[in-house]
């Protein structure tokens, strides 16, 4: 199958194809992803931040604002691939502008109340607080904000808002935010170490070493000692993997990392569904497409909504209606078979002009991926998981700092609890803007406390080690052994029917001894690839040992919590229970066992005593 | 129906082309062919991906010597585009290459960097209020907003294959046309500085950077409102500007090209007589006559005032 | 079939061959053409670049004299072709931008307003569209002869301005040369850009890449290159020389105008196509 070719007739087959050679592009590897110091072992970085999405890169410019301190952001991609690319609303903050009514006190409330209260109350204020601040301060950056007559950035309401308070760029919110801080971080000459996948935090003890990454331009083995590290890893939406709206890379890698240190996953369970993915490969279309008045139908043409919520319908908020689908689904009236399993939704009601004028990303990827034309015909759709409330719990929100000494955590991976059970709209990109300016202050102001306590010889050993168990894994043979994505199709097949919209305690049960079995097979997969020089097959054979660990402390918090609140639903506990679980589940992996145990933490009331939540 | 791509593969210094087969799915894109590819035939195959949504720009690619992004261009539509069922798929142009599919992004940011690659707000403006900015003036700059750095405008770029030395990439030029023309921007001056001297005028106006944008941002474009940025603040002190200028000011002049006379108002009479081998030359084979007077457009009185006349209105507009 | 000639600024100067055997080729193909009066510069793609409004305006005024004479555009050079597109499409899209630009002609005296009523077309598209043009109009079939497909930039790109066929896989040009009896030959350097429009900003850059086109369709066997472009032409044409000294190539090739081409098809002699007004590989030319 595979040839090397001469020259010449590498140019003869190409031209038989009519393609129109670019000569000497080709050239090895220069390196310059990294700074030369890192690769020397010269550098002690006093801030390293962990991902370069919103989160990670505005923690960096704002502990880079202390000229003196040493900053770097390692990401296992380019800096600016992340999922925070993704976000299309825009980011909450209460300033007013569009709607001087607006107060700090309703958005703190309509945050708690959309997470089910399982907010920290507490966390929530901070939040509000500071996040129409950091808006002012993103505009300042240069953030192309969409703008009103006055001048001021234009904010728009989302669902579950009183209030108009989203500021945005286009639908593109998340996109421009990415960019926009990335040019910063260019401009002040922020470190990157990019494209190296962070494998471990490195701890002697309890005195942190820094962070094991793998380099995957030439598969070395990298020690980055630091005196505080900011994990902004993202979410980890790849558990559900074509059932998800998350890119590739979210894969939970820095909740692993932290999880092994001893800092609690807290509130694993707390996955947020969106209704209307593509049944093709969980690509979200819209909330807009049911506002502009498409109808969820199932295989018997019957517009089901109208059971499942008699008053709002299709309009119904995203956790009714994605439960709505995902019964439909179960009870055999869906369309399509198993992960693609589906109802329809049906535009052909809108007229055309305004499917165009209105609709038209969701028209284009119905086109693209499904191949169907949705001003002619309904469109596959099934949920989709969209976001992780849950995270590494951030033990004290005024500087963003873990449990462990000098790791601090910010954005989606982790828990500060501002989400509690279900997140708003445009609740997200608010809060990597605001905890990532925290985290970046309270680790800056760490290091500039303390020096460092770490020990390189330690970290030596930890590289020592990746280095064998990357020879090792990488030069397991096909033979008798399951592939990387033989084991990630089946560990998906457990968590999405098992531990997805719906869970109850058989089940739950099912899937972790399904989970335990995965691990096994895990421990001598096939990898495939044994080149050192950007290795993916590779990554993604790390990636996987993390979703794995992920799915665990999923399902594991997902048993305890005997009740439904917010993304998690259980059918045989359907109702809210404050008297039990207004708590947060902590779980915690134990270092020796590799074993999950969970804890509890009460919930922080301040003002808000929990209600029924009705829309 | 069965595609078979040559996927140009490099591995360690080792380079060839390799076949694979895929089955034509409903919706199948480039990149879920690669991901197919990767998992069920050949685990060593490397290429990036990330969002599958067209907005990280992770995962662009050449087909049949074209950058796409994989992830949103189909198979299908591609094998009606080259009528064939046989595609190329190589890793973009005018990148370093590091394995396969995977291209070096590094080089690339000191390139960002050389335009002072963020806004540097008005003094009225302040960190605590942010800035103020007519909707008009957003939407100035707001198309070039919308780069996502996949890299696809430069894949093709003439100028850059021939020397990245003295030139950026397209995209580059995309950032600093949305500096520019940011209202919020108390300098333009400073970035406009930058791209000259970073090679402003050597583009080719081939229009490959903007024939390849999966987003529609025109770069070929942006690099025009650049010149005439330039123009505005009086950076127009170079060859190319000048042999801009010397073509515009024809058309006032006599409505047509004096051919003659370009190249002496844009080099100058010493640098212009360097080409004499070259006049001769043309001479020679009668396609140049030192002779002939140029003739001027009867209408040429009209001519002029149209030019004004926009000019004014232009300056109005600003 | 009668159009509007634009015949742009080389037609009139260095590159009059193009215009004479234009004329020559439209006349036995039954294509009356006209040119429009008094017409300007398109702007040559640098006029935008000092005033994008005042280059806008100046095609809005081209355009709405071949309106006033009711006949659809024909031009046979890419970039006037793109610039005069462009600016259609801009003013055909944009209510008050049109507006804008007919106050304009207006005070400045010119007595048309621009409608939108005239197409911009190229000679190559025409001729593609209308393959009953050349109907038994081949009589000297140009068989065995190897041509150098050279489209040029400005005829491909971009696809929402010059929408003839697909600008990322065109085969119009080879089509035609098909039709004319002779075989295309496929040669590396075939959609690379000539470099003509940034000769002096870009030269060496510039003189490579001309060298590495001839030498590239030398090559591929081409016995010419035949280009819709007369800049193009002019720029391989006349730069040939220094093109060969930049790549270290013997290479001496041919460099046609499409109309010259399709004239030696025709019947008509190198002499009657302004051949002999050629720089570059006069001699190599063996047909006609």
């Amino acid at each position: 199958m595979s040839t090397e070719i001469s020259r010449r007739t590498f140019i003869k087959g190409a031209a038989a194809a009519g393609v129109v050679l670019a000569a000497g592009t080709y050239f090895a590897w220069d390196g310059k992803n990294i700074p030369e110091k890192v690769k020397t072992g010269d550098v002690t970085y006093d801030v390293l931040v962990i991902g370069s999405g919103g989160a990670g890169m505005r923690a960096a410019l704002a502990a880079a604002e202390r000229k003196d301190l040493k900053v770097a952001v390692m990401t296992k991609l380019v800096p600016t691939r992340s999922a925070s690319t993704m976000a299309q609303g825009g980011m909450n903050g209460v300033t007013g502008v569009s709607d001087p009514t607006d107060t700090v006190e309703s958005h703190v409330f309509d945050t708690i109340k959309g997470g089910d209260y399982l907010c920290d109350q507490d966390a929530v204020e901070y939040f509000a607080e500071r996040a129409g601040a950091n808006i002012y301060e993103l505009d300042y950056m240069g953030y192309p904000f969409n703008r009103q007559k006055d001048g001021a950035f234009h904010q728009r309401k989302m669902g579950g808002h009183s209030h108009p308070r989203a500021s945005y760029f286009e639908d593109r919110a998340g996109h421009a935010m990415v960019h926009t801080l990335f040019e910063q971080c260019l401009e002040n000459n922020i470190d990157f170490i990019s494209e190296c996948q962070m494998l471990e935090i490195s701890m002697d003890g309890d005195k942190l070493n820094g962070v094991i990454a793998m380099d995957m331009r030439s598969g070395n083995l990298l020690g980055v000692p630091a005196k505080s590290v900011i994990i902004a890893t993202g979410g980890y939406g790849r558990v559900y993997w074509v059932r998800t709206s998350n890119p590739y890379s979210s894969t939970g890698d820095g909740i692993v990392a932290g999880m092994n240190v001893g800092i609690p996953f807290k509130d694993p369970e707390m996955v947020q569904f969106h209704p209307t993915g593509l049944s093709a490969n969980g690509v979200l279309l819209s909330e807009s497409s049911r506002a502009e008045g498409a109808l969820l139908i199932n295989k018997n043409g019957e517009r089901f909504m109208e059971k499942y919520a008699p008053e709002k319908k299709e309009l119904a908020t995203r956790d009714i209606v994605a439960r709505a689908i995902a019964t439909e689904i179960e009870e055999g009236r869906g369309v399509g078979e198993g992960i693609h399993a589906g109802v329809y939704m049906d535009f052909t009601k809108i007229p055309a002009e305004r499917i165009h004028e209105r609709l038209g990303q969701v028209y284009d990827l119905s086109r693209r991926f499904a191949g169907v034309d949705i001003t002619k015909e309904p469109v596959p759709i099934a949920p989709t998981c969209h976001y992780s409330m849950g995270g590494l719990e951030m033990a004290d929100f005024h500087t963003g700092e873990s449990r462990v000494k000098g790791v601090y955590v910010a954005g989606e991976c982790s828990c500060v609890s501002v989400h509690g059970a279900n997140r708003l709209g445009a609740n997200s990109l608010s809060e990597v803007l605001v905890f990532g300016h925290t985290a970046g202050d309270g680790a800056a102001e760490f290091a500039k406390a303390n020096s460092y306590v770490g020990s390189q010889d330690s970290l030596a050993k930890d590289c020592a080690k990746w280095k064998e168990n990357f020879e090792k894994a990488t030069s397991r043979g096909r033979e008798g052994n399951k592939s990387v994505p033989e084991i990630r199709d089946a560990m998906i097949n457990t968590m999405w029917y098992k531990v997805g919209v719906f869970r109850d305690e058989a089940q739950l049960l099912q899937a972790s001894a399904e989970l335990d079995a995965l691990d096994k097979e895990y421990a001598h997969c096939y990898v495939g690839d044994t080149s050192h020089v950007y290795n993916t097959a590779f990554e993604q054979y790390v990636e996987l040992g993390n979703l794995l660990q992920i799915s665990h402390a999923i399902v594991q918090g997902a048993l305890a919590r005997k009740e439904s609140r917010g993304g998690h639903s259980r059918r045989d506990f359907p109702k809210r229970d404050d008297a039990n679980f207004l708590k947060h589940t902590l779980i915690f992996k134990d270092k020796e066992t590799g074993k999950y145990r969970s804890e509890y933490k009460d919930v922080v009331i301040t003002k808000y005593q929990p209600k029924e939540r009705k829309y | 129906m069965d595609v078979k791509l040559r996927i140009h593969r490099f591995v360690e210094g080792r380079k060839w082309v390799q076949n694979y087969t895929v089955t034509l799915k409903v919706g199948m894109t480039v990149l879920e062919a690669l991901i197919e590819i990767k998992e069920k035939q050949d685990p060593t195959l490397s290429f990036t991906c990330s969002c599958r949504s067209s907005i990280c720009g992770a995962c662009s690619v050449r087909v049949n010597g074209n950058a796409e992004l994989a992830c949103e261009m189909l198979v299908e539509n591609l094998v009606k585009r080259y009528d064939t069922n046989e595609l190329t798929i190589e890793p973009l142009g005018n990148f370093k290459v590091i394995r396969d599919l995977i291209v070096d992004w590094d080089p690339k940011y000191a390139r960002i960097k050389k335009i002072k690659p963020v806004v540097q707000p008005k003094d009225e403006f302040s960190k605590d209020k942010g800035c103020k900015q007519s909707p008009e003036d957003f939407n100035k700059y707001k198309k070039y907003a919308g780069c996502i750095l996949c890299g696809s405008c430069v894949s093709e770029c003439n100028k850059n294959t021939l020397n990245q030395e003295d030139f950026l990439d397209p995209f580059v030029f995309v950032k600093a046309e949305k500096l520019v023309a940011d209202s919020r921007d108390k300098s333009p001056e400073e970035h406009l500085k930058a791209v000259v001297k970073a090679g402003l005028w050597r583009c080719f106006n081939c229009q490959e950077c903007t024939a390849k944008c999966p987003k529609g941002l025109d770069p070929a474009g942006a690099i025009e409102k650049l010149k005439e940025a330039t123009f505005k603040k009086g950076l127009d002190d170079n060859v190319g500007a000048r042999h801009a200028k010397a073509i515009y000011d024809d058309i006032s002049e006599s409505g047509t090209l004096d051919e003659s006379k370009l190249n002496i108002k844009s080099e100058g009479f010493l640098m212009a007589g360097l080409r004499a081998p070259m006049a001769l030359r043309l001479m020679r084979v009668g396609k140049m006559n030192p002779l002939d007077t140029h003739k001027v457009n009867p209408e040429i009185d009209t001519i002029r005032k149209i030019v004004k006349n926009a000019e004014a209105a232009a300056k109005e507009a600003e | 079939m009668k159009y509007a000639l634009f015949p742009g600024c080389v037609l009139e100067g260095a590159a009059a061959e193009a215009y004479t055997s234009l004329k020559k080729v439209c006349e036995k193909l039954n294509i009356e053409i006209e040119e429009i009066p008094n017409w300007t510069c398109c702007g040559a793609s640098h006029a935008q670049g000092v005033n994008d409004l005042a280059a806008l305006v100046i095609n809005a005024r081209n355009i709405s004299i071949a309106e006033h004479m009711g006949l659809d555009i024909m031009t046979v050079c890419n970039t006037c072709t793109l610039q005069l597109r462009t600016a259609k499409m801009r003013l055909d899209k944009d209510a008050k931008l049109k507006e804008k630009v007919n106050s304009i002609l207006k005070e400045s005296g010119h007595p048309y307003e621009y409608k939108g009523t005239s197409k911009v077309t190229h000679f190559l598209w025409i001729l593609d569209e209308h393959p009953e043009l050349l109907a038994g109009k081949v009589v000297k079939p140009l068989s065995g002869v190897k041509i150098a497909a050279y489209y040029g930039c400005h005829i491909l790109r971009p696809q929402e301005v010059m929408d003839h066929g697909d600008g990322k896989h065109p085969e119009y040009l080879e089509r035609l040369i098909r039709a004319l009896g002779a075989e295309p030959v496929w040669f590396d350097a075939s959609r690379k850009c000539c470099g003509f429009h940034a000769q002096l900003a870009a030269e060496h850059d510039v003189l490579t890449v001309t060298g590495q086109i001839v030498d590239s369709a030398d090559r591929a066997g081409a016995m010419a290159i035949a280009t819709p472009c007369p800049l193009c032409q002019m720029q391989l044409d006349m730069y040939e020389p220094e093109g060969r000294h930049a790549v270290h190539s013997q290479a001496q090739v041919p460099i046609l105008h499409l109309q010259q081409l399709v004239g030696l098809a025709l019947g008509l002699t190198k002499e009657e196509v302004g051949f002999n007004r050629h720089v570059s590989a006069q001699e190599k030319l063996k047909i006609g």
